[in-house]
């Protein structure tokens, strides 16, 4: 340990009080969301800092889960959309990704430094240029308002392929000799001996596909119109003012936002260490 | 090597200059497969190309080929309903980009407004969320605190929910009657009504000092807008945007920040220790610089990402107070039908991006090559 | 033992079924593969976009719907779209709209331009029941293009509880601008506003038009943005805006002017029929009156809207979506549309049963003799956007009304410029 093991108590205070403020800020907004859900229109209009309802009114939650004669909320749509389009984005990307990556870090083929330039010059390409490109695309290849379209243009993107690019190339070359020493051909060499050793890297490839998937939502606004591929992102912007003519009824808006938040909450909050090491590995290698 | 020590070596590595090509594998390669017969090498290169193929279909049909199409489209005046290579588009050569950046006109005003407010976004956004996340970085870095890994979870946690739901939040905590301004009520100052305000921050502090109203020089226009208004600092409306931003980004960079902190070896900490130096001095002369290559990554992505906010603006709809180009563009397209002027603010936005990512690689350095 | 070359046609095959789940995952535009506009019109699923004014109306589109559905054997999805113009662009632009959607007036022009609707007027059986001059806005090119689904005036509403506690009566109500500056200033106190309605051309223009200008010339050939009356008709809001008897709903935390009354926040409000059905379901302690606007300088003017019901050239359920058009223009849909959310039929056979039914809504009817219909143009949203976006600014002094028009004018000139 160090030379100095004491810090004066005052300064801890500090310390803990400044922590607790911000924490606070940091979490406060999410208390007042649950709270606004139980609460009236014009509770929540009158008394909006408050955290205790008064009265505690269900009619937000009724309105979402569909039992009032007001539209609900098709939540379930919504979760379910979210959680295919997610997965598959994830999935497609980890498989497709790290075999780029491979692929440019460790084996020679005709072109290679061309196409690694290539990921490179598109990795400075901000995605909200790609918007309305995009959306042309989609167009011509007729996959506008569909599950593929949804997903395809978007299982492999150049930050991933070079995320793994960067894992691959410091595992050692030693091990790959190894490997094809023994006899191993160029797949299994790949499969049961390097991918295991990056694995650091594929958690950090999943966890940031699945997030950003998962909360995408400007590529999905113009990849679709039809209300039954809204994902929990869409369905939650369009839902916020569109069923609601233009009133501003915030209960049932806020607390369809709090539904929305649930599942990666959850999430979250399982995988936590994931989460931190995946954004903290991500961030130095790339 | 274990996984630890693997992973501290990349880390190292990490923080110190290194070139991203990839001449170290290749010299350590070329030795054994040059003993191999040929057949080997064919069976790699089929692999390589096996290997990169779908990645790269996906890159080529929906990255690059769109860029194609969109400068194309960009070159004509088509409203979307029928094919853009048919008779519903008209060409026109450069009319978009002349009516955006020479002609006199709605849209240039339109693409003036949406740059400026990009512009403030991205000068109060940027150095206010880095000092924020460098701040609470080494506030978690304090080893004397308990249950740090709460705090941290409470930090980072809304960084990882989605930014509809929380700017909808936003919406209703920064109404006009809303949580902020009771509890600035509590503090007794009378706060604006945020989002219907699209006074800019500027102009207020100036009215403060007696300066009510343009002076003439400022009078005169650049881009329709006049000078007055270029300097009018970002709408109140937009500081709500700036808010949620600074909000929801701070804890990703904390993070950042926190892996970068506790690498720095415990020898230098306490040697500087010993050296008698003031806390202040040890950190403005010895950790700072050993966070240089994290804080120009946190300032590098934080500029990207600033000068393309949409999802937030979305919500807040047409407003002139808080368009900024990526809306423009999607709403030149999809509201009025004019995909042309819509591609073309999105290359002109992406020539922007590019201009100031190398002025400030240029001004600051990288730390670390892509 | 495993042999490479399987392992790698496993994980290749794995990878294609992966992306194949994907493709097989998507389902194609929501009509099914019928022939299209072919005959057949049972066992179809279509879709209908609409841009709601709130609860009431959605719910009273979506019974209709079933009604229809049960009786003809099909199935309608509704859809109410946040964005109405920029979720119907959209759609189409994909090339895959909704069969049916709302088309407003000022958009028709541009939707008939880009070959977006079917023109099924002609088709309809009650066509000579409708208004001529609802007629006239959905008619382009010699063809009657669609159905107008009804029609609404603004008119002054006024909360009657905050009325006569002001102290004021029946012969208060104003019907001339100094009245109405009158009334607003005496409702004008608490946290309440006189007068609140939305920041938007859609109300501002009858001020204007009461004072004897109006956007375009009689022969819609030229602009006349910045004329005298028109500038005095925005100088006149401008007044009562800086004098804090008007406001606006974003000023009040509403997002239009129903909810501004319905909420208290204001004593009266401009609003068009919606705003009937829009209070009852949301404000049902809400006790108001409808009268016509009060005139100005040159008299009486209010402003009218329209939709009709759009049909979509792509549609594959042409012949089945004009028979749920004929449903919905039928009188007793378009009363039980009345009844929900209060828009006034646009048959004229409804007429008298409108006004039999709905006596407080005698304001609205009245309106129709003199009222105009919004501008048609290609590209005016945007004029139209920029204009609005300024109107706020008038309560502080920011935006100055000259300017304003002039640059209105200057904007519109350079639209009708292009959209020619």
């Amino acid at each position: 340990m160090s030379a100095r093991a004491y810090s004066p108590p005052w300064r801890r205070t500090i310390g803990y009080v400044l922590l607790g403020v911000f924490a606070l800020v940091y979490l406060g907004p999410f208390l007042i969301q649950i709270a606004t859900s139980f609460k009236t229109d014009t509770d929540a209009a009158n008394h909006s800092l408050s955290l205790v309802p008064h009265p505690v009114d269900l009619g937000a939650w009724k309105r979402i889960f569909g039992y009032t004669p007001n539209s609900g909320v098709p939540f379930g749509r919504w979760l379910f959309n979210s959680t295919l389009v997610a997965t598959c984005i994830t999935l497609g990307r980890v498989f497709l990704d790290s075999l780029a990556g491979y692929a440019l870090a460790r084996l020679r083929f005709p072109g290679r430094k061309a196409i690694f330039l290539l990921v490179l010059s598109v990795l400075a390409v901000p995605p909200v240029v790609l918007l309305i490109p995009r959306f042309l695309v989609l167009k011509e290849l007729s996959l506008y308002n569909s599950y593929s379209g949804m997903i395809l243009p978007i299982c492999a993107d150049a930050t991933g392929i070079f995320l793994m690019r960067q894992f691959f190339v410091q595992i050692p070359v030693a091990v790959e000799e190894a490997a094809r020493i023994d006899g191993a051909g160029i797949w299994r060499t790949y499969w049961d001996v390097v991918l295991p050793l990056a694995r650091p890297g594929l958690i950090t490839l999943t966890i940031l596909s699945f997030q950003g998937s998962w909360n995408e939502f400007s590529y999905f606004l113009i990849a679709t119109s039809d209300p039954k591929y809204n994902t929990l992102t869409t369905g939650l912007a369009k839902f916020s003012s569109g069923s609601l003519g233009s009133g501003t009824q915030y209960p049932v808006t806020l607390g369809a936002a709090l539904l929305s938040t649930i599942p990666v909450a959850i999430l979250f909050f399982v995988f936590q260490r994931q989460f931190v090491s995946g954004q903290l590995s991500a961030s130095t290698k790339g | 090597m274990t996984a630890p020590e693997q992973e501290l070596s990349d880390l190292r590595r990490a923080t110190t200059r290194r070139r991203s090509d990839n001449s170290a594998g290749e010299r350590t390669r070329s030795r054994p497969t040059r003993r191999r017969a040929g057949g080997i090498r064919g069976r790699e290169r089929w692999a390589g190309l096996l290997f990169v193929g779908p990645g790269l279909a996906v890159l080529l049909i929906f990255l690059v080929v769109p860029i194609g199409l969109a400068f194309y489209v960009s070159l004509t005046r088509w409203d979307g309903l029928s094919s853009p290579f048919g008779n519903g588009a008209k060409f026109t050569g450069l009319q978009n980009y002349r009516s955006l950046l020479t002609e006199d006109s709605l849209t240039r005003q339109n693409l003036a407004v949406s740059v400026r407010n990009n512009f403030y976004f991205v000068l109060f956004v940027v150095p206010i969320q880095t000092m924020l996340a460098l701040f609470l970085a080494v506030l978690l870095n304090n080893r004397f605190l308990k249950g740090k890994s709460y705090f941290r979870t409470a930090f980072y946690f809304p960084s990882v929910t989605s930014s509809i739901a929380i700017t909808l939040v936003f919406l209703f905590l920064f109404q006009g009657g809303g949580a902020v301004n009771r509890l600035l009520d509590f503090v007794g100052i009378r706060g604006p009504n945020w989002l219907a305000d699209s006074r800019g921050v500027f102009h207020q502090v100036l009215r403060i000092f007696g300066v009510d109203a343009a002076p003439d020089w400022a009078k005169h226009e650049f881009l329709n807008l006049s000078w007055w208004d270029w300097l009018s600092g970002p709408s109140i409306a937009m500081c709500v945007i700036i808010i949620l931003v600074i909000w929801t980004t701070s804890g990703t960079f904390m993070l950042m920040f926190l892996a970068a902190l506790q690498n720095i070896p415990e020898e230098v900490e306490e040697a500087s220790e010993i050296d008698g130096a003031t806390q202040w001095q040890r950190f403005r002369l010895v950790t700072l610089p050993m966070l240089r290559p994290a804080l120009l990554l946190v300032l590098t992505l934080g500029l990207i990402g600033t000068w393309q906010v949409f999802d937030q603006i979305y919500l807040t709809g047409n407003n002139p107070a808080t368009i900024t180009p990526a809306y423009l563009s999607y709403n030149q397209s999809f509201q009025n039908s004019m995909f042309g002027v819509g591609a073309a603010i999105s290359f002109l936005q992406f020539a922007l991006i590019i201009v100031l990512s190398t002025i400030q690689r240029r001004l600051v350095g990288t730390g670390e090559d892509y | 033992m495993r042999i490479p070359a399987a392992r790698m046609a496993v994980a290749v095959a794995a990878g294609v079924a992966m992306l194949i789940t994907a493709a097989c995952g998507s389902s194609g535009p929501s009509a099914p593969k019928t022939s299209a506009g072919g005959g057949k019109t049972t066992g179809l699923h279509l879709t209908l976009l609409i841009g709601s004014s709130g609860d009431a109306e959605t719910n009273a589109v979506n019974a209709a719907a079933k009604a229809w559905g049960t009786k003809s054997g099909n199935t309608v999805t509704v859809t109410p779209a946040k964005d109405l113009t920029l979720e119907l662009t959209q759609a189409l632009a994909g090339g895959s709209p909704p069969d049916l959607f709302y088309v407003d007036a000022s958009k028709f022009a541009g939707l008939v331009k880009a070959n977006a609707l079917v023109p099924y007027g002609d088709q309809l059986p009650n066509k000579a029941d409708f208004y001529p001059s609802l007629v006239k806005s959905f008619s382009a090119n010699g063809k009657f293009y669609c159905a107008p689904k009804d029609f609404s005036t603004l008119a002054l509403e006024i909360n009657t509880d905050m009325w006569t506690k002001a102290g004021l009566t029946d012969a208060d109500i104003p019907t001339n601008w100094d009245q109405l500056e009158a009334a607003a200033k005496k409702l004008t106190k608490g946290g309440v506003t006189g007068l609140v309605f939305s920041d938007t051309l859609d109300r501002v223009d009858a001020f204007m038009r009461q004072a004897g200008g109006s956007l375009l010339n009689a022969d819609g050939t030229e602009f006349t943005a910045n004329s005298p009356e028109n500038l005095a008709g925005l100088q006149y809001v401008a007044k009562l805006a800086k004098e804090g008897v008007l406001k606006f709903p974003k000023q009040t935390d509403t997002g239009w002017g129903g909810e501004a009354i319905g909420k208290n926040k204001a004593a009266m409000t401009i609003e068009g029929n919606w705003i009937v059905g829009g209070v009852k379901s949301d404000f049902p302690k809400l006790h108001y009156k409808v009268v016509e606007l009060p005139a100005g300088p040159k008299g009486k003017a209010t402003l009218s809207f329209t939709n009709c019901w759009g049909i979509a050239q792509k549609s594959k359920n042409q012949a089945a979506a004009i028979d749920f058009v004929k449903f919905l223009t039928s009188t007793d849909q378009q009363m039980a549309f009345a009844n929900a959310f209060g828009v006034m039929p646009s048959v004229q056979s409804a007429k008298s049963q409108f006004t039999a039914a709905f006596p407080d809504q005698q304001a609205f009817v009245a309106g129709a003799d003199y009222a105009t219909g919004p501008t048609s143009l290609p590209g005016f949203d945007q004029v139209q956007k920029d204009f609005d976006s300024k109107i706020l600014g008038l309560s502080d002094g920011s935006s100055n009304p000259q300017s304003m028009v002039d640059d209105l004018q200057k904007n519109a000139e350079a639209a009708l410029k292009s959209a020619g």
